[in-house]
């Protein structure tokens, strides 16, 4: 079914799925598909079968034609005819329309809404945006969504549905309706097109809906408008509904017989269409359909359910399988991490470094999961093949974006759709080591800004990832070489900027590694941000003057630039009035996050503890250019850091959030580093929190990655729980 | 005047039943160019209609109605109609559909009768529609109105009970389910109800979808009807149900079958199927694997099933041997299960209260002791529990 089909651009999207436009391979016909993944949401199927069915009993030339559907994995694929013109909101999108246009399409559309009702079905949803124009100029009705069909044709319907600027009085008033409303919205139609904007368009939509019964109906008003043009859409706009003529009676009205031909209408949509490519948004905005690959997640393989029994002891069997199970599972594992690290190139040196650090306590994590098999695995263990496959996630992510997503849509939608993205990950893993840095080579400002784009919407994912979870993960994944190499490299991906260029070779220790990120990370949005927040022109030239300096120290001294921070931050921490006005939430985060860091692995020394805490920062934040290209765009980057690590379901904060949102996590963990050695008196204390937060939210399996999100909410607070707790720390 | 115009309406009636019958069984002969045959019966049956149920603008005339009813029967024009509704043009199939609908609809004045008078004619001698109608999923062209006027006849127990208890028989004749039900024989699995699973399974995403849909309410309107009919025949309808709908290929089919499985189950009317069901340890294990399924949705669906058997207070070894030897697993996967359904309450509290009842089942299967009599498990179908024991673990499941 589908491979009759070959897809071509995407035409729309919305809340209802994605439309394709596609040729038909055996007939050469072009279509358009509509794309509904049935997994995306728990309604019944049966709603989206109401629409085919419903579509299916339609054969007008006034109304969209219906093909065929199918079902493809969790895809339901829906043919129409494609229709080239756009719909009749495009065409309004240049201007009003004038009144012999309007008259044209009233004519079609009261065709079409004769056939529809005669055959006992109504629209429910008549409005500019759902009247297709073909390329010739024909008009058809679309979008069936909630269109109802009536099984008497004397019957009424009571349901609540519609757009409110369109719906009529006694749809709203819930004291049933009939083909009728349809006559409303239609004339409300009629005025959107003379207007550009259905009445009242400035009201608020929930507004409105008090607004269409209460007052009286809208009228087409001036001399722009001829009288019969007046009088039909006063006759459609009539609040009682039984003296609201049909569309075979309006269809004898002088507005619309004097109509000239459909063909007319073509200079309609060319104007629309020289319009759009004025706006010169066309090139660059088409995204064609890419085939999502769907293969079979083989991580679970090795957790198998157990139904074979031979002797009724079974336990020993169990455990004989369960041994072997695990094996695959490392075996695996030791496969993904060649190419994790081959996926990187740029960021060599220190991923090189980071991984001569830490390759050995992955590998005994690894190994030593696999082999104690049964029960006793679950606190520790069990998490680690998880993690590693989920951080996979999210390299892949990145992978897919950069090879082959044309634009910033493109990649939120593949990344927001969680479960399909990671479903297809474990499998495909291996195949394609370098793909990641292809596509940077060469630069260009789509890529750069898809770029930011990804990384932004990508946070989310991983931070669950290292956040909540529990303290062994936290060391394993933090150190863990797949991680820090996806990491810089992914810091290095857009184009380097001229400042960080020469520097490269200084990043050498880790101390100036922290201070470059700290500067990139802190400082210079920072002071970005503070220079867009300040109106002052001394004041403004006075700071861009420090940011200068800083950014001269950040080139020459990054180690002493950390030493820097670090100092101002233990100063600040040690006057209490300080801390408290400047860190109160930070404090406990602070603490909160030390717990999670220290408690079983003691062995660790606190440098290490920094460097677990600085590289799970760097996984916090997005990857961002250093310094240039930030102050260019300061909003940009800003909106990006503040709404990405904290809040990451709304994609869009407040630039003013950025510094000191106590919610970010980078500062966070920051703070965490500072507060090591303070906090060792509590940490037996709090040990035993680490058990609960084993059962903490935001623990994240392969396909569940928007977990992450409600993750991170759950974890603010419960910080908040915690801060209450202890409130000096 | 009213005279003559009485009998001439009765005349006319009958001419366009009779009008149409003729076109009806001269259709089949004429191979493809009988576009004027077409012509004239899409007219006959665009006015048929609007005899029946009327127009925006001419009520319908209850006289007129009757007449044509009656003669409609008379002429068993419905048989001939059913048969044909895939040769009609588009137009002319959706006005058959209304026209037999609204046949099935009609009632004498002050009839008490449960189903409608001409329903119940229809039932009493031509049963045999109902069974032409089911076979409309046949093909693309006739499953919409034939599934149509199904999905809307079966609102009565009557039209169920002709599709539950049609059997092949040698004379071709169709059961009368007024007279001669036998509610206790097994069937034959070669009625017509037992095509649904074939239509749900090899049709076209739309016909399929529409059979099931039918099937469905088959299932859940005439629950006294069907639990009677799925206890008498439990092999055959779950050997059918697991291997055709769960085990599907098609996502659509798999998930909505799983989600009609966990309503049935949980109907009180369906009590003794559900002990049924729960019993078998093939039938946990099928569950098991849907909730690996790498589709949410359905190991959504899948875990509204698999909740039943862990909440049976009284299961079968079987089932417990299968669930203890699963028990870490089980452990480790449900926490981590559908995790991102932290708003559906009723959800996370069921699933928190399994992972309870599957934390108290004992380490290992060795602590099990097969019950007196059922050595080896219980196989597909124990069923013989005492329903008064059974009573406390339904109402937990449903609470």
């Amino acid at each position: 079914m589908a491979e009759d089909y070959q897809m071509l651009e995407e035409l729309g999207s919305g809340s209802f799925g994605t439309v394709y436009r596609a040729l038909c391979k055996r007939t050469g016909e072009t279509v358009a598909i509509k794309h509904i993944d049935l997994e995306g949401s728990d309604d019944d199927i049966r709603e989206i079968q109401q629409e085919i069915s419903l579509l299916s009993t339609c054969s007008s030339e006034y109304v969209t034609r219906y093909r065929n559907s199918f079902v493809r994995g969790t895809k339901l694929w829906i043919v129409m005819e494609y229709l080239g013109g756009g719909s009749c909101l495009d065409l309004l999108k240049p201007g009003p329309m004038a009144e012999a246009y309007i008259a044209i399409i009233m004519r079609e559309l009261l065709l079409g809404l004769d056939y529809l009702h005669s055959t006992g079905k109504i629209h429910r949803d008549i409005k500019a945006a759902n009247i297709l124009l073909s390329e010739t100029g024909q008009v058809k009705i679309a979008d069936f969504g909630v269109a109802a069909q009536l099984t008497n044709i004397k019957s009424q319907r009571l349901t609540f549905v519609g757009t409110p600027f369109w719906m009529a009085p006694e749809v709203i008033q819930e004291a049933g309706y009939d083909f009728h409303a349809d006559i409303w919205s239609l004339g409300i139609t009629a005025m959107e097109m003379a207007m550009g904007e259905p009445p009242r368009s400035d009201v608020h939509p929930m507004k409105v809906l008090f607004l269409i019964p209460k007052e009286k109906p809208p009228r087409l008003e001036g001399g722009k408008w001829s009288k019969e043009f007046k009088d039909f859409v006063a006759l459609c706009l009539n609040k009682d509904a039984e003296r609201r003529p049909s569309a075979r009676a309006l269809l004898k009205h002088g507005f619309v017989r004097r109509a000239g031909k459909t063909d007319i209408l073509q200079h309609l949509v060319r104007k629309a269409r020289d319009y759009e490519s004025g706006g010169s948004r066309r090139d660059s905005d088409v995204r064609y359909y890419e085939e999502t690959l769907r293969e079979m997640s083989s991580a679970d393989e090795g957790d198998e359910w157990i139904f074979d029994t031979i002797r009724p002891s079974s336990a020993k069997g169990t455990v004989k399988k369960l041994a072997s199970a695990q094996h695959t599972v490392k075996r695996r594992k030791l496969e993904r991490i060649p190419s994790g690290d081959g996926s990187d190139v740029e960021g060599a040196a220190a991923a090189l470094e980071d991984m001569k650090l830490d390759a050995g306590p992955l590998g005994d994590i690894a190994n030593s999961s696999n082999t104690t098999p049964t029960k006793d695995l679950s606190t520790i263990r069990t998490p680690k093949p998880r993690l590693s496959s989920q951080r996979k996630v999210s390299a892949l992510t990145i992978r897919k974006i950069s090879i082959s997503s044309p634009t910033a849509r493109r990649v939120s939608r593949k990344v927001s759709g969680g479960t399909p993205t990671a479903r297809k990950i474990s499998a495909q893993q291996p195949k394609q080591p370098l793909g990641l840095d292809m596509s940077f080579g060469n630069g260009t400002s789509t890529v750069r800004q898809f770029k930011r784009v990804s990384s932004g919407h990508q946070q989310p994912q991983q931070q669950p990832q290292l956040k909540p979870s529990s303290p062994p993960q936290q060391t394993a994944a933090s150190t863990s070489p797949q991680d820090s190499v996806f990491d810089s490299d992914s810091e290095n991906k857009p184009p380097a900027p001229p400042t960080s260029a020469p520097s490269q070779q200084t990043q050498t220790t880790k101390e100036a590694l922290l201070g470059r990120r700290c500067f990139v990370k802190c400082i210079d949005p920072s002071f970005a941000e503070g220079q867009a927040a300040t109106a002052d022109r001394q004041k403004r030239e006075a700071l861009s003057r420090v940011a200068e300096a800083w950014s001269y120290l950040d080139e020459v001294d990054p180690e002493g630039e950390l030493i820097l921070l670090k100092t101002i931050m233990d100063r600040i921490q040690s006057d209490p009035k300080l801390a408290s006005a400047l860190l109160p939430q930070r404090v406990a985060a602070a603490q909160l996050a030390s717990l999670r860091m220290n408690s079983p692995s003691k062995k660790r020394t606190s440098t290490m503890g920094v460097e677990a805490g600085e590289v799970g920062a760097r996984d916090m934040t997005p990857p961002t250019s250093p310094s240039k290209p930030a102050r260019r765009q300061p909003t940009d980057r800003s909106s990006i850091l503040s709404s990405a690590p904290s809040s990451p379901t709304k994609p869009s904060g407040s630039p003013g959030k950025l510094v000191m949102n106590p919610q970010n996590p980078h500062l966070r963990r920051m703070r965490s580093n500072q507060q090591l050695a303070a906090e060792k008196a509590v940490e037996e204390r709090e040990k035993e929190r680490t058990v609960m937060e084993e059962k903490m939210p935001g623990r994240v399996e392969p396909g569940m990655e928007h977990v992450g999100m409600l993750g991170d909410v759950l974890y603010g607070r419960w910080s908040e729980g915690l801060q209450a707790r202890w409130p000096k720390a | 005047m009213a005279f003559l115009f009485g009998r001439n309406r009765q005349r006319t009636a009958q001419d366009m039943v009779r009008t149409v019958k003729e076109l009806l069984l001269r259709l089949p002969k004429e191979e493809g160019a009988s576009s004027k045959t077409e012509e004239e019966l899409s007219r006959n049956l665009t006015q048929m209609k609007a005899t029946l149920q009327g127009t925006p603008e001419v009520e319908v005339a209850p006289d007129a109605v009757t007449q044509l009813v009656h003669h409609i029967l008379a002429e068993s024009l419905l048989p001939i109609l059913v048969d044909n509704i895939h040769r009609l043009p588009f137009e002319a199939r959706k006005d058959t559909q209304t026209i037999i609908s609204n046949v099935f609809r009609f009632r004498n004045p002050g009839s008490t009768s449960p189903e409608p008078d001409a329903l119940k004619e229809v039932l009493r001698q031509q049963p045999e529609i109902i069974i032409a109608l089911c076979n409309g999923y046949d093909r693309r062209e006739s499953a919409g109105a034939c599934g149509g006027i199904l999905k809307e006849a079966l609102k009565w127990d009557a039209v169920a009970a002709v599709i539950l208890y049609d059997e092949p028989s040698p004379t071709g004749k169709t059961i009368d389910i007024y007279n001669d039900v036998d509610v206790t024989a097994p069937s034959t699995g070669k009625g017509i109800f037992w095509s649904f699973f074939t239509w749900i399974d090899t049709s076209s995403f739309e016909v399929s979808a529409d059979a099931f849909d039918c099937f469905r309410l088959l299932l859940t309107k005439h629950k006294q009807l069907v639990s009677q009919y799925i206890s008498t025949n439990f092999p055959l309808f779950f050997d059918k149900y697991n291997s055709i709908l769960i085990k599907s290929d098609s996502y659509v089919t798999k998930r909505q079958s799983l989600k009609l499985l966990g309503e049935v189950l949980l109907d009180r009317q369906f009590y003794e199927v559900m002990t049924r069901y729960v019993d078998s340890g093939e039938n946990l294990k099928l569950i098991m694997y849907q909730l690996k399924d790498d589709r949410r949705m359905v190991q959504y669906e899948a875990f509204h099933v698999f909740k039943i058997f862990a909440a049976n207070p009284n299961k079968s070894f079987e089932v417990q041997k299968f669930l203890v030897m699963n028990k870490q697993r089980l452990l480790k996967f449900l926490p981590r299960f559908l995790e991102e359904r932290t708003e559906d309450e009723q959800f996370c509290d069921e699933k928190a209260w399994l992972v309870k009842a599957v934390g108290g089942l004992p380490d290992s299967v060795a602590a099990l002791r097969p019950p007196e009599g059922r050595v080896g498990g219980g196989g597909s179908g124990g069923g013989g529990m005492p329903a008064q024991q059974q009573q406390a673990s339904s109402a937990q499941v449903r609470s």
